[in-house]
């Protein structure tokens, strides 16, 4: 049976986690995977958690589009925190940000790992706020290794080509948040 | 229509509502007329930013009562048309779809399904299936295709014209809110390099010549005096509906020779079904699956053979019963027991199939 990677992603509206998962995605396909995302368009979509359920398999059609427990969840608010333990068993590597406060008692206790990482405080204090999703996408692609760190890169590039061209230091900030975010999770795993 | 959108063949990443858009401009469309609802919305969206470059139209109307009558009239005059709706929107533009039943018109309509009754959410649900096979007054006398993922929306949707012009009934994609919004990867063709012709259309009124005299008169009529009248022009239609039916029907079946539990389901659920039956097949469990393609007509028939073989039926579907109360009737007689995964307006995972299947067994 070939092997499928689920990934949940959940933030706040505007911290961009939907425009990951359609990165990693798109990334993912690119190398020939099967892949397939899908944002929870419900009333979140207006202010509320902001899930993407990404799904990428080796060759075969992935199946239903959403599923019950994931492999790896990021989740990036407190609410995210708290509206994600619903997809976490045993086998869930789950990934917070240490930013966030008192959510002590709301990290899932069955998880196989629960990570914090600094992702905020990284973005904000040495990258720049606006490359804070890639800090993420960073370590999702080396926590889940669903596609190689050069197809990442391309991925950026086919995604964010036209403002690289305008600001070359962009491509750097870009690519720089992708590596930090690898790093982060490095380790912990 | 000299231009060809869609060049050979290519592999394309991106959401079932795009697929819609692209698959409508290699039908050769010329024409979409819509109403905004979600979760079909970017059907139009793509649409309007597609039909331009390729010299095709769109006509936004007040409501999708009249994008229904008006998709109608675009086919009465010879154009290739189609519209897409949801919910709400596909129960106002009921009306129109019957008309086009009774008067032949060979509309094409793209629904995505959401969750009901009434406004509901936005998001996903097989509830449509009663309404999209038998709404409104009449006998359903309709083409239904339920979609499972991106390669058939593309696939059917392009058939859907073909289907409709050929045997001049109405004819339906029946999507849903995941296949609308979610991004997975399809091949895309030209359908002529795959051997695919377009029916031509034509005119259904207005034609050159006086009526009566150098032609017969183009009399399609939608309104009937006496009972006596409706019921033979009824009777009619529903005799040639039956006749076309086996060219039409399809359906497909996944390790059923030797299974001893049917899972029967339709749709983007079928996906849940394929993933449960490797995993229960990889425990030793004799699983199978039945899925119709066309719910209108329905493979009754080959349905009934299946079942027959096989000790147990699971029907799975999210909505309460909807999709099998089109298939109950074809399996009139049989003992065979029967379990059921009603889920209305929520996703099926493969996970709770094969845990109910465990349970059955």
């Amino acid at each position: 049976m070939a092997k499928v990677v689920k990934i949940a992603l959940a933030g706040e509206g505007g911290q961009g986690v939907q425009s990951v998962a359609e990165i990693l995605t798109e990334a993912a396909n690119e190398e020939g995977k099967e892949a397939l995302y899908i944002p929870n368009f419900g009333v979140e979509q207006r202010g509320g958690v902001s899930i993407a359920f990404v799904q990428i398999s080796d060759k075969e059609k992935v199946g239903s589009p959403k599923f019950e427990k994931a492999d790896i969840v990021i989740a990036l608010s407190d609410r995210a925190i708290r509206r994600c333990a619903q997809y976490v068993d045993g086998n869930t590597v789950f990934v917070y940000d240490t930013f966030i406060e008192g959510v002590e008692d709301d990290l899932p206790k069955g998880a196989k790992k629960v990570i914090g990482i600094p992702a905020i405080d990284t973005a904000k204090n040495e990258l720049h706020p606006r490359v804070f999703n890639i800090i993420i996408m960073g370590a999702v692609v080396r926590a889940t290794h669903v596609v190689s760190e050069e197809r990442a890169k391309q991925a950026l590039e086919d995604k964010l080509g036209y403002k690289f061209e305008q600001d070359p230091k962009l491509r750097e900030l870009n690519y720089r948040a992708l590596e930090r975010g690898m790093q982060l999770v490095e380790g912990q795993l | 229509m000299a231009d060809k959108p869609i060049q050979g063949e290519k592999r394309m990443f991106m959401t079932g509502n795009e697929v819609c858009a692209y698959a409508a401009l290699a039908a050769g469309v010329d024409i979409m007329y819509g109403y905004p609802i979600t979760p079909q919305n970017e059907i139009m969206h793509y649409w309007t930013r597609l039909a331009p470059k390729h010299n095709r139209s769109f006509l936004q109307t007040e409501d999708e009562i009249s994008a229904g009558f008006t998709t109608c009239g675009g086919v009465l005059s010879g154009k290739r048309a189609f519209t897409a709706t949801a919910g709400p929107g596909n129960t106002l533009m009921q009306e129109p779809m019957s008309m086009a039943e009774m008067m032949r018109i060979p509309a094409v309509f793209i629904i995505q399904q959401r969750g009901g009754p009434s406004t509901a959410t936005v998001i996903y649900s097989q509830q449509e299936v009663t309404m999209t096979c038998y709404g409104a007054n009449g006998e359903g006398l309709r083409v239904v295709y339920s979609t499972a993922n991106h390669q058939e929306l593309y696939d059917y949707t392009i058939k859907a014209f073909n289907t409709a012009w050929k045997y001049r009934f109405p004819t339906f994609v029946l999507g849903d809110g995941y296949q609308a919004k979610m991004r997975e990867s399809l091949t895309m063709y030209d359908p002529e390099l795959r051997g695919i012709k377009m029916v031509d259309t034509y005119p259904l009124v207005g034609l050159p010549g006086k009526a009566g005299a150098d032609r017969d008169p183009a009399h399609l009529r939608n309104t009937y005096n006496t009972e006596e009248e409706l019921y033979e022009v009824v009777k009619e239609l529903v005799a040639t509906y039956e006749k076309f039916a086996p060219e039409i029907v399809e359906h497909t079946t996944m390790e059923c020779d030797d299974a001893e539990v049917v899972i029967l389901c339709h749709g983007i659920v079928s996906r849940a079904a394929v993933e449960a039956i490797r995993e229960l097949r990889a425990d030793g469990v004799k699983a199978g699956m039945f899925r119709p393609i066309t719910l209108r007509p329905f493979p009754a028939e080959p349905l009934r053979n299946v079942v027959q073989k096989a000790k147990k039926l699971l029907i799975v579907e999210s909505a309460e019963g909807q999709f099998a109360r089109l298939a109950l009737p074809s399996l009139y007689g049989l003992t065979t027991p029967m379990e059921t995964i009603f889920k209305p307006g929520q996703g099926i995972t493969s996970d709770e199939i094969v845990k109910k299947i465990k349970a059955m067994a």
